[in-house]
């Protein structure tokens, strides 16, 4: 995502660089989500210290977290995975009996370190899982509305249009809304995000529509449901996504469509929006400007300049909005379907 | 079956058949009244299912919690086969399985209790002398405590980076269950075929007393002077009137439900109710108006008109799904509907047996068309050729029409059923 020249050269002259390695995890693999690549990169680093004690990684831990955090953009999903990892060390460390505080810690941590080609293909895993619980939603002759570039939605739509595994293909129709502001980014020859889940449902014999975003109120009228993916599932229920869901959201809600979210578990974050500008993220999207701000702005700085050391702002091709709970009909996660209310436990549950 | 001769096919000469046949001739038995719907209280199918799953389990001679569980799957499987919008069927099934399972866990946990004393005392030989001479011992331990993460993960969200292993869900606080919910701590020798007869045992009684423990919670929802709008004949809401009419006058419209249940919904208000299928319970009951309560009767229709002046709606249900909405009589959602426009707070009673972990994916599949000779009978023969009749018996009432949900185990919000769902069905059963 921000992957840039200098924190290679980072790279290089310290031992470990976490925000390197989670870029670089990012973009090696397409189907890697940003709370699976934080882990692993927490992974990469516990292989690379040689800490012993368990206040000592912890320490480590916060320290990399802290510093991860602070340097991409849109810390929101990658949170989610630092925070599970942690939580995951502690309560273990806390249980009695087994990996607990009399028993070793070099167990939990050779555990962790050896297997974090597992935790990939778990995360990987649960997307089928889903598929598998989601399928019921979407029923022949349905037309389904959705977004954005989500894994977990299009593995679900996928997988109902596969015909394998006893079920026969579900004939249902996708509207697919491409988003226009992802096209003016870094890429602007890059096709819009969702091309490749359009293409991909095509061929399996999916007719599928695309359109703009402006288009969906008038389009919802022939859609059954929106299905969307999400980056973050808050405490609320809400979720935190590309921005534009929002809006799908609160039309839905208006025609009274059903509005169902596709998210893996691993992606419940504790956060806790109370609106849109409520995030812990700084987004150019409203941007008031006169004359003169103009005329400032396009002297000293070029494009290049969002990437410099000020970029924790989020280009706008990456900005998210937050969905708030009450739009959403149900959450369908890999631990089955879940009101919004349901989220907060299952984070209570790993926090306390 | 000569001793069934003599009732009328339903939930009595069930229990008789199943004393005297042998349990394969029972299965069929109900599989063929739930398929003919001579069997169709929610209440009644439960109690045909808890009892049936009984029978079955005391034939099943083994103590081996594996092949208990198959065969009530194998069961289960066919009751709801035979007819699958009868969904309080799948629940008591599943809450059977769930019982086996924790008996099974109780049992399994108490072993690894024994063999933690073993172990637990090892390691703190190592950590007490603080001896680096010691890796051998360190290492051993290790492996050992890898062998015992096979416990179950804390929560299905570190699930993605424990040990791989079957899946396993934190046992609840009994406190928050009913009655059927969890037995005791026990020695793991036990026969888990006898607790769970005994667990079955309690599902029973809890199903004979859930109305009397919803109505215990009626002094609560109704006031003096306020008036009540229902709509059928429910004994569940009848017994929830009931009980606070003998504190408090209020007056109650009576909503007919025409045409399935209006003939039960009149005998009902009159007090001359004599249902066969509730065990002969309700024939000793004393109406409402005999406790001087107003009875209001109207038809359907008149529910909008008259909801401006209700205060409160207290609705009966067939089956209560996991995201709150529920499948209740026609007609149901038309008055949550009404209330909703009149901001007249909607009450649903049910017990917990009627919750179904069921996420209902398609709405119209829920709905069960009746009999259309209630509508228009055949007499007006030219009639029935020229139009299409038809006549839905269950409505799907979304969950934002409900505002409180009470139970025999208390009073809930719609979004909050899903925590009660994961208290009384384990997850693996939900889809079986």
């Amino acid at each position: 995502m921000a992957s840039t020249n200098s924190d290679a050269a980072v790279a290089d002259t310290k031992p470990f660089d976490i925000v390197a390695t989670y870029n670089e995890l990012l973009s090696s693999d397409a189907d890697l989500t940003m709370p699976i690549a934080a882990i692993e990169a927490l992974v990469l680093l516990l292989t690379q210290s040689a800490s012993s004690t368990i206040s000592e990684t912890l320490d480590l831990l916060e320290k990399s977290t802290a510093h991860l955090k602070r340097s991409i953009p849109n810390p929101i999903g990658l949170s989610a995975g630092t925070d599970l990892f942690q939580r995951y060390l502690i309560t273990t460390l806390q249980r009695p009996g087994q990996l607990g505080p009399a028993g070793d810690f070099k167990a939990i941590r050779t555990h962790l370190l050896s297997n974090g080609r597992l935790f990939i293909r778990r995360a990987k895993e649960s997307r089928d899982k889903i598929a598998s619980f989601g399928r019921g939603f979407i029923r022949d002759g349905s037309t389904i509305l959705t977004n954005g570039g989500s894994r977990a939605v299009a593995a679900l739509l996928q997988k109902a249009a596969d015909d394998e595994g006893g079920h026969s293909a579900v004939r249902f129709r996708v509207i697919y809304v491409l988003s226009s502001t992802s096209q003016d980014c870094n890429h602007p020859n890059e096709e819009p995000e969702g091309m490749e889940t359009v293409r991909a449902l095509r061929s399996k014999g999916v007719p599928v529509a695309t359109i703009p975003e402006s288009a969906v109120a008038y389009s919802l009228g022939k859609a059954d449901m929106v299905i969307v993916g999400a980056e973050g599932v808050v405490e609320n229920g809400g979720i935190v996504s590309r921005m534009g869901t929002y809006q799908i959201g609160l039309l839905a809600k208006a025609i009274g469509k059903p509005f169902y979210v596709v998210a893996e578990s691993h992606k419940f974050v504790r956060l806790y929006p109370l609106g849109q500008y409520d995030l812990p993220i700084e987004q150019q999207v409203v941007e008031f400007k006169s004359e003169e701000d103009l005329a400032e702005d396009c002297k000293p700085q070029s494009i290049a300049d969002t990437n410099g050391d000020t970029s924790i702002k989020l280009p706008l091709c990456d900005s998210v909005d937050f969905t708030p709970p009450r739009l959403i009909s149900a959450l369908i996660t890999d631990s089955g379907v879940l009101t919004p209310s349901a989220v907060s436990e299952e984070l209570i549950k790993i926090w306390f | 079956m000569p001793s069934s001769l003599a009732l009328t096919p339903g939930l009595g000469s069930f229990l008789k058949c199943l004393k005297t046949n042998p349990i394969d001739t029972s299965i069929e038995t109900l599989i063929s009244l739930l398929k003919r719907r001579q069997i169709r209280h929610s209440r009644s199918c439960a109690t045909a299912t808890a009892y049936l799953l009984r029978s079955v389990i005391s034939a099943c001679r083994t103590t081996d919690s594996a092949k208990l569980i198959e065969r009530v799957q194998s069961v289960g499987r066919r009751l709801m086969a035979a007819q699958p919008r009868e969904m309080v069927v799948g629940n008591i099934v599943r809450r059977v399985l769930g019982l086996i399972r924790d008996e099974a866990e109780d049992d399994r946990e108490a072993e690894f209790a024994l063999s933690d004393i073993g172990s637990e005392s090892q390691p703190q030989t190592p950590r007490a002398f603080d001896d680096p001479a010691l890796p051998l011992d360190r290492d051993s331990l290790s492996f050992r405590s890898e062998d015992r993460t096979t416990r179950p993960p804390l929560t299905s969200m570190f699930s993605l980076l424990s040990h791989p292993e079957p899946e396993h869900s934190l046992p609840s606080t009994p406190g928050s269950s009913s009655p059927s919910g969890r037995l005791p701590g026990h020695s793991p020798s036990k026969d888990v075929r006898a607790e769970v007869l005994e667990g079955i045992g309690e599902i029973i009684d809890e199903l004979g007393q859930v109305d009397d423990q919803i109505a215990a919670y009626a002094l609560d929802h109704i006031h003096s002077n306020e008036i009540i709008l229902t709509h059928t004949s429910s004994t569940t809401v009848q017994k929830f009137l009931l009980k606070a009419a003998t504190k408090r006058k209020f007056t109650v419209i009576h909503a007919e439900s025409y045409p399935n249940n209006h003939e039960a919904t009149h005998a009902t208000v009159s007090g001359s109710a004599s249902d066969d299928d509730n065990l002969g319970l309700e024939a000793f009951q004393k109406p409402l108006i005999e406790h001087g309560i107003t009875v209001i009767l109207i038809p359907d229709s008149a529910v909008f008109a008259i909801m401006s002046r209700v205060n409160k709606v207290i609705l009966g249900t067939h089956s209560v799904l996991a995201n709150g909405g529920l499948v209740a009589a026609a007609g149901t959602r038309v008055i949550a509907r009404a209330a909703k426009v009149h901001q007249t707070p909607v009450v649903v009673v049910s017990g917990v047996y009627k919750l179904s972990p069921v996420y209902p994916f398609d709405f119209d599949s829920l709905i069960e068309y009746g009999d259309p000779s209630k509508v228009l009978s055949y007499e007006e023969g030219d009639l029935v050729d020229l139009v299409d009749v038809q006549n839905p018996i269950y409505d799907y009432v979304p969950a934002e029409l409900v505002d409180l949900y009470i139970t025999n185990i208390g009073g809930h919000a719609p979004s909050y059923l899903y925590r009660i769902v994961s208290d009384h069905y384990r997850k693996e059963d939900i889809s079986f």
